[in-house]
């Protein structure tokens, strides 16, 4: 196996690890992690973790929400994530929003808890001028609380450069990409996911070098077989999930969610502030935050990109935005196609695996296990 | 003892009248907008476009029983029936296939459909909307601040722009610019700023008598109404806010409430401890709020409903439009948004002098924990009603009386 995939594919994620400056844990892609790198602070991406329950979030944010983020409240709280010197939250999603008003009255009522600072970062997407204004101001503020919280201020030539750096690395990513979309796939969906998670929680530069050696290294990695699967709903962020389905033969070529192609799509470009605010706010479409019409738009275009032979649409229990979508995306695809609605988090239920069995055309009986 | 309040049926009958004469105007060629219930329908009246509010006709259809049928017409078409069904009802009567036999006559098309992208799922209701021929929706975005002023109530009437934020408002403002430069295009009506001024300033009155009205119930020992009278008496004005006729019914309702405490008119003959409903109102099952009258002495003096119109909506100022975006950029923030919801229940609770409150926590509860966590804090007892054991199909009335009677003999009046 290539060195750099071995590493990158190891690399713990959502916590601070071993890391010795300052670490900021972040919620949602609509984080502008250029102002933390710029600042000189480690952004590293949040997650949950399926196998632990999540009994202190639950108590604060009730278990009529998303588990993922219940899963990451509760890793906060009890420390599963390691000591964080501050927290960004998004509001990519509702149950981000909630986290942080959760995260923000703990921090007035419980003072005993001693919780990192918390700021939101709120980035709205609705594609007019108005929003577009209103996005730089909330990355203005960003700014300001990342130059509070590393001792120092951000000028704009260390924004640009970190901008530039955060671009570099998204496209690197999109090449790797490419090896999974490759016939035959070089890399395996779960792979991706699991290298598209490690650049989230290292230092940009390192990910950067990782993602570099793994691209030279590419040609002896291994070949990848499969019913070509093209993803949409929920984002996901173990891999758990990724495995199951591609343990049932299929090979994940594609996603319209931000653990994964959706996070580096779009890049900045210009390396100024506008631009920087155009960027995420355009960035998408997201289930939560996006128009119908937009996302099977999108999903047609890019299963048709990947050249994904099947669309599986997943969606986790009380992550509501993927089932309003799924009708419209299955239409303009075309392909065969399945919903796997009310998802345990970071599961398949029976239902679920019997309805990807059927979807697969002749199914190799070896690769059932 | 209490009859119905004048007030609760005047409102009932007048929204008959003006649902049929809505139809009529728009059967004659005029627009038809459907709104989200926190939406700025100010603008509407301003312009004179005919309006009905989402959530209020979802309301009717549920109350005629259809919802389960609309639901399934959603089903059908691969949609969820499971989600945000309360905004999404309306949407399925386009796939009514007996549109004469719906609730009321039917509600008419809508050209016009607006509504804020809250949460995850709320705007997918209305793209549906937007793909219909004829059909367009105008979005506005939802936005969110990171610190919020203590005491809001204080704050919103005339510093709105310290409470609110001066970002949130900026975008407010620039998306109202947009919504009535499109309505001036797509219905060719006009924004008079003259009348404008006027609707808020009417809007303002109302929300002013219904302060009166819940300070002089807060005040008023025994309860002169129960909480199922005052909803109708404020909402269905709510929904005509910025008319004449709303302002008076609020005032009219407000001279009924007075009338009462006047001739010390009591709920329940032998008030004793005097209860607090925070949550949605019980829909299937009002007779609830009274049935603990007899039994313990136990008068529900508050819902939202009144308090919510008494200090949410309040908002003056110099330039009404973005006095406007004030009243509707935080809105829900206000009722459900720790800090603001948690201190805000408190401050009624003391208000209205209470020994407890029931607290009905939704599946989707947003700052419950908080909200029942600030009321324990400040010596107030609280009983938690989980959704899940409060739907008609879960717990029957039966067990919820008993729950809510062991809690009163347990934590309100424990017998001495
Ligand atoms: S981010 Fe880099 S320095 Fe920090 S723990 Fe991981 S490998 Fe070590
Ligand atoms: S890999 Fe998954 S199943 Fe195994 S221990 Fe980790 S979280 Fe649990």
């Amino acid at each position: 196996m290539s060195a750099a995939l071995a590493q990158l594919l190891s690399h713990h994620t959502g916590g601070r690890g071993a890391h010795p400056g300052p670490v900021i844990g972040y919620v949602g892609a609509d984080v502008p992690v250029e102002y933390l790198t710029a600042a000189g602070l480690l952004p590293v991406r949040l997650g949950g973790d399926p196998h632990t329950p999540s009994t202190t979030g639950d108590r604060y944010l009730g278990t009529g929400l998303d588990p993922a983020a219940r899963s990451v409240l509760t890793r906060l709280l009890d420390g599963g994530h390691g000591p964080l010197d501050g927290v960004v939250v998004s509001r990519d999603c509702e149950a981000s929003t909630r986290l942080f008003y959760a995260l923000r009255e703990l921090r007035r009522v419980e003072p005993s808890r001693a919780l990192p600072p918390v700021h939101l970062v709120d980035v709205l997407h609705l594609p007019h001028r108005t929003t577009t204004r209103y996005v730089r101001a909330k990355l203005a503020q960003l700014r300001a609380t990342a130059e509070t919280w590393a001792g120092r201020t951000v000028d704009d030539t260390a924004l640009a450069a970190a901008i530039t750096a955060h671009d570099r690395l998204r496209e690197l990513l999109a090449r790797v990409a490419d090896l999974r979309r490759a016939r035959p796939a070089r890399l395996s969906g779960t792979e991706m996911l699991t290298v598209v998670a490690a650049t989230t929680a290292l230092p940009v530069d390192r990910a950067t070098r990782l993602l570099e050696q793994l691209l030279a290294e590419a040609d002896g990695l291994p070949e990848h077989e499969g019913t070509r699967v093209f993803l949409t709903g929920s984002p996901h962020d173990t891999a758990h999930v990724y495995a199951k389905i591609e343990n049932m033969g299929f090979l994940i070529v594609g996603e319209d969610h931000d653990r994964g192609d959706l996070l580096y799509r779009r890049r900045t470009g210009t390396p100024t502030e506008t631009a920087l605010a155009e960027r995420y706010q355009h960035n998408g479409p997201a289930a939560p935050r996006a128009a119908i019409r937009t996302r099977a738009e999108h999903t047609r275009r890019q299963a048709e990109a990947c050249g994904a032979e099947v669309l599986v649409g997943y969606a986790r229990l009380r992550d509501d935005a993927p089932a309003w979508d799924y009708a419209a995306q299955a239409a303009a695809t075309g392909l065969p196609s399945v919903f796997l609605s009310r998802q345990p988090y970071g599961g398949l239920d029976d239902g679920a695996t019997e309805a990807l069995a059927a979807l697969r055309p002749a199914a190799p009986a070896e690769a059932l296990r | 003892m209490s009859t119905r309040l004048n007030s609760a049926s005047t409102a009932t009958k007048y929204q008959r009248e003006w649902f049929a004469q809505l139809r009529q105007e728009v059967a004659d060629g005029a627009p038809l907008a459907l709104v989200n219930a926190d939406a700025p329908q100010e603008i509407f009246r301003t312009m004179g476009i005919p309006y009905v509010v989402n959530q209020w006709w979802s309301s009717v259809v549920t109350a005629k029983r259809r919802a389960q049928d609309y639901l399934a017409l959603l089903r059908e078409r691969g949609l969820p029936d499971d989600s945000e069904q309360y905004s999404s009802i309306p949407l399925a009567s386009i796939y009514d296939p007996a549109p004469a036999n719906a609730p009321w006559g039917g509600l008419p098309r809508p050209s016009i459909v607006l509504a804020e992208t809250t949460g995850d799922t709320s705007r997918k209701v209305f793209d549906i909307w937007d793909d219909q021929p004829g059909v367009s929706f105008y979005p506005l975005e939802s936005a969110a601040e990171n610190d919020v002023p203590a005491r809001w109530w204080e704050l919103m009437p005339r510093n709105w722009e310290q409470a609110v934020g001066s970002d949130r408002l900026d975008l407010m403002t620039g998306e109202l610019e947009g919504l009535i430069r499109f309505l001036e295009q797509t219905t060719g009506r006009t924004f008079s700023e003259t009348r404008f001024a006027e609707v808020m300033e009417l809007t303002n009155e109302q929300q002013e008598w219904n302060r009166r009205t819940r300070d002089l119930i807060a005040r008023a020992r025994p309860c002169p109404l129960p909480v199922n009278d005052s909803i109708p008496s404020v909402m269905v004005p709510q929904w005509h806010r910025g008319t004449v006729w709303a302002r008076d019914a609020a005032h009219a309702f407000h001279d009924e409430v007075a009338e009462r405490v006047e001739a010390g008119t009591a709920v329940a003959p032998a008030e004793r401890a005097r209860l607090m409903w925070i949550g949605r109102g019980l829909w299937f099952d009002l007779d609830f709020y009274r049935r603990f009258e007899e039994s313990h002495g136990a008068v529900f003096v508050w819902s939202m409903y009144l308090a919510i119109a008494a200090d949410g909506y309040l908002r003056y100022g110099d330039d009404p439009l973005r006095a406007l975006a004030a009243r509707f950029a935080a809105f829900s923030d206000q009722l459900y948004t720790p800090p603001w919801s948690a201190e805000w229940y408190v401050k009624e609770a003391r208000h209205h002098g209470v020994d407890g409150v029931v607290h009905l926590v939704s599946d989707d509860a947003r700052g419950s924990y908080f909200t029942t966590r600030a009321l324990e804090a400040a010596g107030i007892p609280v009983l938690e009603l989980h959704a899940d054991n409060v739907d008609a199909r879960g717990a029957g009335p039966e067990e919820l009386t008993r729950t809510v009677g062991d809690w009163l003999e347990a934590r309100v009046r424990p017998a001495a």
